[in-house]
């Protein structure tokens, strides 16, 4: 499946890449060159020219998009009835997403990009860390954020993960790999550790499995 | 390591006071005395500047005027200060190890004072420049880089011939920066004289370092200070970022830490203290995790301060919102040019 994932680097990059693939359980050819925002708010800010120049320019199925929430608020399945919650960043990119897909102009031959995100709390490292870490969950940091004292920061999970808070990209894409690698073959303990940002991503690429297989059927039958 | 550096009538730096940590980026507007803290440095160093060359502009000259540059150490000389002074009056220069606190070594001690004496000559503080970088060059024993990046292919030589692990390392680190190029290759136009060329993976082809981009070279002197088995104990490096991609520059980061704090990269040498400036909001933001490491310079008037972006109390607040470049390059963190209104 054609592919752009949009990460702040190519470690995030190597790891989504492993991930979206298992999820899918087919192989990814990311779109070239490699599409890096620098965090937030650039994510954001960025995402309405790439949505745009994947449709318009290349012949990618998809876009990959995972954010770090870092000290804003968690995804809750409970925004997605009360609407956009601004400070929720998954609320805050899927309604640039919808409203940007709205006005995109129809490509003959090609269909509108599907766009898939992901809220990685408190960051990415936190995913490296599931299956090692029981006390590293999107609950234990909705909670800590309730009550004002943080179990964890991203900089002892980079720590915790790459012996360093201060990691070469050499070796945050070596162990991004590794971690990538392991967590693929636990997926579900993933999604139940991080059941709004890993879960909201996963949910989505299983729907386009289920948009492609009921097409294929149609087509079929 | 230098904790901090006190500067008395030292050109912008009227009376300024800077924290160090290992790693230290300064940022703020042109004239606000970052490339000056370098420039102490070197004249410290070198034991040689003119005293009318460094006093402050506008400062009355008396009998009892005088410049000072403190440097005041942390471990392993913790309670202990250097004082570089510069008597205009009467055009003297002198350097002084002082005990500051009454339970550090004697500063008169001949040992720690050779240290001391050592350790300051060999600072050096790096503005490459890529023709220099290029240039040829006559081949010396125990070849160093020299403050413009000249001399780089006798460097190179030599890491290749005493230290070929960590040559084969560079060649290694440099196909993944600029993937263009995968090994450093050496010429001798003329007895003892060595250049150095880059071979393009793609065909093979050496390119001669004069034919290399600008941001080629200064990548390459970055990556090679980096990579010395002993480098200089501490470090400035004025804009590290410049003529390099954005892209880059994570890399650039990196190199610099790799310096500062060498445990984290699986090396077995001594930390380098590292004092590097910038201009490049994209190069602070690769900083936002560690706010003690950043440094706003800030000019008031005819003077320059500084402050270290750590101490101010809502900055974690004002990063929850917005990235560390876009914060500074908006002005609310200081360090910005004063605009005429």
């Amino acid at each position: 499946m054609k592919l752009a994932i949009l990460g702040e680097s190519a470690a995030d990059e190597a790891a989504l890449e492993i991930l979206v693939s298992k999820i899918l359980n087919r192989p990814v050819e990311l779109v070239q060159p490699s599409l890096r925002a620098r965090g937030w708010p650039y994510v954001r800010d960025i995402l309405p020219s790439v949505i745009k120049h994947l449709h318009y320019q290349t012949e990618a199925e998809g876009l990959i998009v995972v954010v770090d929430s870092n000290d804003s608020t968690i995804h809750d399945p409970s925004h997605d009835s009360e609407g956009h919650v601004p400070t929720c960043r998954l609320c805050e990119l899927r309604r640039v997403v919808k409203h940007t897909l709205q006005h995109l102009r129809s490509v003959e031959g090609r269909a509108i990009p599907r766009v898939a995100i992901g809220l990685a709390v408190p960051c990415i490292e936190a995913w490296y860390r599931c299956g090692k870490d029981p006390q590293v969950t999107e609950a234990v940091w909705i909670q800590a954020r309730k009550e004002g004292r943080f179990p964890y920061t991203c900089n002892g999970l980079k720590k915790a993960v790459y012996g360093t808070d201060r990691p070469s990209l050499t070796l945050e894409t070596q162990r991004a790999h590794e971690e990538a690698l392991r967590l693929s073959n636990n997926l579900d303990l993933l999604e139940q550790n991080f059941p709004n940002g890993f879960g909201a991503l996963i949910r989505e690429l299983h729907s386009w499995m289920h948009q492609a297989n009921s097409t294929s059927q149609e087509s079929e039958s | 390591m230098i904790k901090r550096i006190k500067f008395h009538n030292f050109k912008v730096l009227r009376q300024a006071e800077l924290p160090l940590e290992r790693f230290t980026l300064l940022v703020g507007p042109n004239g606000s005395g970052k490339s000056t803290v370098l420039e102490a440095l070197e004249g410290i160093r070198r034991k040689a500047l003119h005293p009318l060359s460094v006093l402050t502009a506008g400062v009355p000259i008396s009998s009892k005027t005088y410049t000072e540059v403190r440097l005041e150490w942390g471990k392993p000389f913790e309670g202990i200060a250097t004082v570089a002074r510069w008597h205009t009056s009467a055009g003297t220069f002198s350097i002084s190890h002082i005990q500051i606190t009454p339970d550090a070594e004697p500063p008169a001690a001949d040992p720690i004072r050779a240290q001391l004496d050592s350790l300051l000559a060999r600072i050096r503080v790096f503005a490459f420049h890529a023709p220099s970088i290029a240039a040829q060059v006559k081949l010396t024993p125990n070849a160093e880089l020299a403050d413009d990046g000249s001399n780089l292919a006798a460097v190179l030589d030599r890491l290749r011939d005493e230290v070929p692990e960590r040559f084969e390392a560079l060649n290694e680190e440099l196909h993944r920066w600029l993937p263009e190029f995968d090994h450093i290759l050496f010429k001798t136009p003329a007895e003892g004289v060595r250049k150095f060329l880059l071979r393009r993976q793609a065909d093979r082809t050496p390119i001669p370092a004069e034919n290399l981009s600008q941001g080629t070279l200064l990548a390459l002197a970055m990556l090679t200070i980096s990579y010395l088995p002993s480098p200089p104990p501490i470090v400035g490096i004025e804009e590290p970022d410049r003529g390099i991609h954005p892209r880059l520059l994570r890399d650039i980061r990196d190199a610099l830490y790799r310096l500062a704090y060498p445990e984290d990269f699986g090396e077995k040498r001594e930390p380098v203290q590292v004092i590097a400036t910038t201009h490049s909001p994209y190069m602070l933001e690769l900083f936002r995790d560690h706010p003690e490491e950043i440094v706003i310079a800030e000019k008031v008037g005819n003077e320059a301060r500084f402050h270290r972006l750590a101490d101010r109390p809502d900055i974690e607040e004002i990063l929850q919102d917005t990235s560390l470049g876009e914060a500074w390059y908006s002005g609310i963190l200081g360090g910005v040019p004063q605009e005429q209104r």
